[in-house]
């Protein structure tokens, strides 16, 4: 289809409370255009054209002048600066050179015993009364504990790490400007964790995470104690939040596929195709932001330098054209879903975050049967970054 | 040393041209390009590149 002017697309309202990625009129969008116009810019719909669209190079990643734009400047908006997230080109490339090597792969897929016991003493700690509030009980300290333990710091400390981290995610949301002192101090906090952290691993360097980071050379190049500290925070930030809401997201999906949950308790071998098919349909990140570094056009549609371009990963991995059956399905064949991002930016934690959730929904499924909501959950807007809040479950004991 | 990519599983994320620019490159189609029998020099950031792509797409033999 031809569309000589962006026009002619249809439009969705974004910025309304109300909007939801699986509505009818998002489906209804998707079947008319690839691409919609919304408040921001224009917003990639369709499986095909989000996954080319996340690794053309004539987008870059798009939220870098987010502290300009809501006019915050000092010490978030220079970390923010010079994070991985918002480098591109061979500043990029040269760090994460530098970092890949401490998240192999080999390295994490040794962890799945720590994460499994993990796990069991969470459950534990409620399991008999056959209910808990998830997201505090469970999700947080989880995904809290996950990082003290990437980190090697003692993991009494998580709730330390998990309230500064939540109050960092303050900086994502519409009250960035006037929530600034209470994130620029958690900022000051978790500086002071990377600081003492990195200046032991010099001292006493191990076959650790955070030793590998301060270790990490090539030819000649090294993180210098400022790169260090800015990653550190980064790992902390994101991996903390978007663990405990994936695993919130992953409950809601479960609650209404029983069929599926019960599966996954006798069949723990599909807990790693459980967390790619929660994250295709319900993916914490519902979409991804590019900008334009240059005029081009891209399936009729004229895309000018400096636009804004969502890529709505959820709406993507429903799309019929490339996932004709409209189920959830743990034991399906699926193509790649994007709630990971793609591309040079493709998430840095992945193998972290896939190997502990794929280690703690089987576990869950098998302890917690036939889970369901305990009265009220609470929300995050469902834009952006979404989960519970609060999430009271009900459950039958099992073994 | 011999790189072999599965293409059924390969995404294009690039990560692997981070890793590895002189083994691995996009062409200008935007497709994977890359050395099959590298220079032995390279092994380390070839392995690199195997292991950090996202898909675990890149084999090496020797």
């Amino acid at each position: 289809m031809a569309v000589s002017s962006t026009r002619e697309l249809p439009f969705l309202n974004v910025a309304d409370p109300d909007f939801a990625m699986t509505s009818d009129e998002v489906v209804a969008a998707r079947a008319r255009s690839w691409c919609a116009r919304t408040n921001y810019g224009l917003a990639a719909l369709r499986y095909d054209a989000v996954k080319t669209l996340l690794k053309d190079r004539r987008l870059r990643q798009g939220s870098h002048a987010w502290p300009r734009h809501n006019g915050v400047t000092g010490p978030f908006a220079d970390w923010w600066g010079h994070v991985l997230l918002n480098k591109e080109g061979g500043d990029h490339a040269r760090l994460r050179r530098l970092v890949n090597p401490a998240f192999s792969p080999r390295l994490i897929g040794s962890l799945g015993p720590q994460f499994r016991a993990l796990g069991e003493e969470l459950i534990d700690a409620f399991h008999d009364e056959g209910r808990c509030e998830f997201v505090s009980q469970f999700a947080e300290p989880y995904a809290a504990r996950v990082i003290c333990m990437m980190l090697g710091i003692p993991q009494s400390e998580w709730k330390t790490i998990a309230t500064w981290s939540s109050d960092m995610g303050l900086a994502l949301g519409v009250t960035f400007k006037q929530d600034l002192p209470k994130i620029e101090a958690a900022l000051e906090g978790l500086y002071g964790y990377a600081d003492d952290l990195i200046a032991d691993r010099r001292v006493n360097p191990g076959e650790d995470f955070v030793s590998r980071l301060v270790l990490a050379q090539r030819d000649e190049d090294s993180l210098s104690h400022e790169e260090l500290r800015i990653m550190l925070v980064l790992l902390i930030f994101g991996g903390m939040d978007t663990t405990r809401n994936q695993l919130g997201l992953a409950l809601q999906t479960f609650m209404r596929h029983p069929d599926q949950w019960r599966l996954l308790a006798e069949r723990p071998d599909l807990g790693g195709a459980a967390v790619e098919e929660v994250m295709r349909v319900n993916p914490t990140v519902t979409w991804v932001t590019r900008e334009a570094v240059e005029d081009f056009t891209y399936e009729g549609v004229d895309i000018a330098k400096g636009t804004t371009v969502h890529l709505f990963s959820q709406v993507a991995g429903t799309d019929p054209a490339a996932i004709p059956d409209p189920g959830f399905d743990i034991t399906a064949e699926r193509p790649p879903h994007f709630g990971f991002g793609g591309g040079a930016h493709h998430c840095l934690g992945h193998f972290v975050a896939r190997s502990d959730m794929s280690e703690a929904l089987p576990l869950l499924a098998r302890r917690l049967r036939e889970p369901r909501i305990d009265g009220t959950a609470t929300w995050l807007p469902a834009s952006g970054n979404t989960g519970p809040i609060e999430m009271p479950l009900r459950f039958t004991p099992g073994n | 040393m011999k790189i072999c990519v599965d293409l059924n599983k390969c995404q294009d994320h690039g990560q692997c041209v981070i890793a590895a620019p002189d083994a691995f490159a996009f062409g200008d189609d935007g497709k994977l390009t890359w050395v099959t029998e590298p220079d032995e020099r390279l092994r380390q950031d070839v392995e690199d590149a195997a292991d950090v792509c996202p898909e675990q797409a890149i084999t090496l033999e020797d």
